[in-house]
């Protein structure tokens, strides 16, 4: 059954050919492998560190259809958690975060310690055999994996799977051009949105990363902001970059191998990011090279398989969930340096409202674009959807950039408008689409 | 002052006549309702009940800080270039529990209720918002100086922009 996924990627380079079968956005049986082999089976992201910075701090999410928690234990350790009650199955967290030493399920009131012991059972000794029952029988079904990159917490249900880090591979780099943006490091602030889109998660992975949708989806955008900036008020960090939304700058884009990709675009200027006032500690800290990676380009990461992290206007956390083959559900956090100045914590906050969010004035064009893309898919007498775009001019390795910034791509191109850099997240789908027993591959590897 | 039947009315009256001009697309009159400094405010949620409630520190699904931030929306929404707009959704507002709240000389405070159904690509949608303006008399004329839109859906279907709220 695995084995007939693999014909939906038309993988032939010598050919010039590389496109996907739409049914990928459509189909239910792909659809629940994915959620088998993909979201339940390799690492998912699930939180930042600073939304738990403190003992019983929890955040609850999903790895794939299944409801979990991670909680700050009191050595300082994350737990992660299957979120049902040993009982009956009932949630535990009330909120999606909060902070509890001990959690109480609300249904017939058995009561967990922050390490995922069961401490109380409610009248325990009137409903079972105290010469059989062990209450900790019942402790909360733990995690397999859970493990943190740079304040980025993952959890797997693959007991197999690789470390955290060897996952990441080169993308850890890119978390790294993060992570290294304050001494003190980053913090989400506080607000967050959540939207659900009418389309598969996959068109959601390609979206963030299309830097060839930029010059038409967002030309309106970029219209709007630069007629703006000749207003008073839209000055020095308040600017946006409309000539980068253009494509009138150097940019490109990477296959990162695992799944990985990123896109990137010089800044038109620099001085326009809020980290702008952190370049003599970063070029001191970091060296030159490595500032101009965090400083002087944007970047557009997406960690396989749904994990964004975006860094031009403003810095962002996306994470979305499938539902269903046709319904993702996307959350956004902005994420910022700790102790910024003022202004640039303000400029921040403006600019990720301006484009970032389905009330602002370029993801919704995006999320619209995606859906139409979805329901276009359904034509299925038209098969393929084409990601073959700059295969001639695709370069195997690093080029200067990447050497510059010691990351080891498995592909590079020469703009962000080409399709190459698919070709490592279609690569890898499949290999997990087509693995049988996806513990001993991931093992493997 | 609360009981100032001629302002109650006058106040409804513009709440009225702003939704009006928004669901009838007149988005011109509808910018004129508002000073040149007013501020138009959605905040985020930050928990399943709260809002985040300081808008320059914290993240919100709005926060436009001039009439001139109000026109680049209506830029936006006019230029049939934003894929999001084209075809617009249509909607009707229907605007209730209207209540005159403070009055200190040229200022007032008012809050209302407002149910939105929009209909459109993704079929037809209700939510709804809790208004809390701030008005400013300016040459006998009541405009909104403020309006702050609590937006009580946060798990958002399709894009959410002015004429939904």
């Amino acid at each position: 059954m695995a084995g007939s996924f693999a014909a939906y990627v038309d993988d032939r380079p010598a050919d010039k050919v590389f496109r996907v079968d739409r049914a990928i956005y459509l189909d239910d049986a792909v659809f629940a492998a994915e959620i088998a082999n993909i979201f339940e089976a390799t690492w998912q992201f699930v939180c930042h560190e600073s939304q738990i910075p403190n003992h019983g701090d929890y955040f609850a999410n999903h790895l794939g259809r299944q409801p979990i928690f991670v909680m700050r234990q009191q050595d300082g350790g994350i737990g992660g958690f299957v979120n049902a009650c040993a009982h009956r199955g009932a949630l535990l967290t009330p909120m999606k975060q909060g902070n509890a030493k001990t959690l109480t399920c609300r249904f017939h009131g058995w009561t967990y310690g922050s390490d995922g012991h069961c401490i109380r059972i409610k009248n325990e000794e009137t409903g079972y055999d105290p010469a059989r029952f062990r209450r900790t029988d019942y402790d909360l079904t733990r995690l397999p994996r859970v493990e943190a990159y740079r304040g980025f917490v993952f959890a797997c249900l693959n007991p197999a799977a690789p470390a955290l880090v060897e996952f990441l591979g080169e993308a850890a780099r890119f978390l790294e051009f993060i992570a290294h943006q304050s001494a003190d490091g980053m913090e989400v602030l506080p607000g967050s949105s959540t939207y659900v889109i009418n389309g598969n998660w996959k068109l959601q992975s390609e979206n963030a990363v299309d830097g060839y949708h930029v010059s038409t989806v967002h030309r309106v955008f970029g219209a709007t902001v630069a007629r703006r900036e000749e207003r008073p008020g839209y000055d020095g960090m308040m600017r946006t970059e409309s000539g980068r939304i253009a494509g009138k700058v150097e940019n490109g884009c990477y296959d990162l191998g695992g799944g990985h990709m990123v896109i990137w675009a010089d800044r038109s200027p620099p001085d326009t990011s809020p980290l702008f006032e952190q370049k003599d500690r970063l070029e001191r800290d970091y060296g030159a090279a490595k500032a101009r990676w965090m400083l002087g380009r944007g970047r557009n990461l997406i960690v396989f398989p749904s994990l964004m992290i975006n860094d031009f206007a403003a810095t962002q956390i996306r994470t979305f969930r499938p539902i269903a083959a046709d319904r993702t559900e996307v959350t956004i956090y902005c994420l910022a340096p700790r102790g910024e100045s003022k202004s640039a914590r303000y400029a921040r906050l403006r600019k990720f409202e301006d484009f970032f969010l389905v009330s602002g004035m370029a993801t919704a064009d995006d999320v619209m674009a995606l859906e139409d893309s979805q329901t276009g898919s359904r034509g299925r007498t038209a098969r393929w959807g084409e990601f073959h775009r700059g295969l001639d001019s695709v370069v195997h390795g690093p080029d200067a950039a990447a050497r510059d910034g010691k990351f080891n791509p498995v592909t590079s191109n020469n703009t962000w408008d080409q399709e190459t850099l698919y070709h490592g997240f279609y690569r890898r789908w499949k290999a997990l689409m087509t693995t049988e027993a996806i513990g001993a591959k991931e093992a493997a590897e | 002052m609360r009981n100032d039947i001629g302002l109650q009315t006058e106040v409804t009256n513009l709440i009225c006549r702003e939704t009006m001009l928004l669901d009838r697309r007149r988005f011109d009159e509808w910018i004129e309702l508002f000073t040149e400094d007013a501020v138009y405010w959605v905040p985020a949620w930050r928990s399943e009940e709260q809002t985040t409630d300081d808008p320059e520190t914290q993240l919100n699904l709005i926060y436009l800080r001039d009439r001139g931030g109000i026109e680049d929306r209506i830029f936006r929404i006019e230029s049939r270039d934003s894929y999001a707009s084209v075809p617009l959704d249509r909607t009707v507002h229907l605007v209730g529990n209207v209540l005159v709240e403070k009055v200190e000389g040229d200022r007032v405070e008012a809050t209302a209720n407002c149910l939105v159904h929009s209909y459109g690509k993704k079929g037809g949608q209700t939510r709804g918002s809790l208004y809390d303006y701030i008005f400013r008399r300016t040459d006998g004329t009541l405009k909104i100086a403020r309006k702050k839109i609590v937006f009580i859906d946060d798990r958002l279907e399709g894009a959410v922009d002015v004429y939904h709220l």
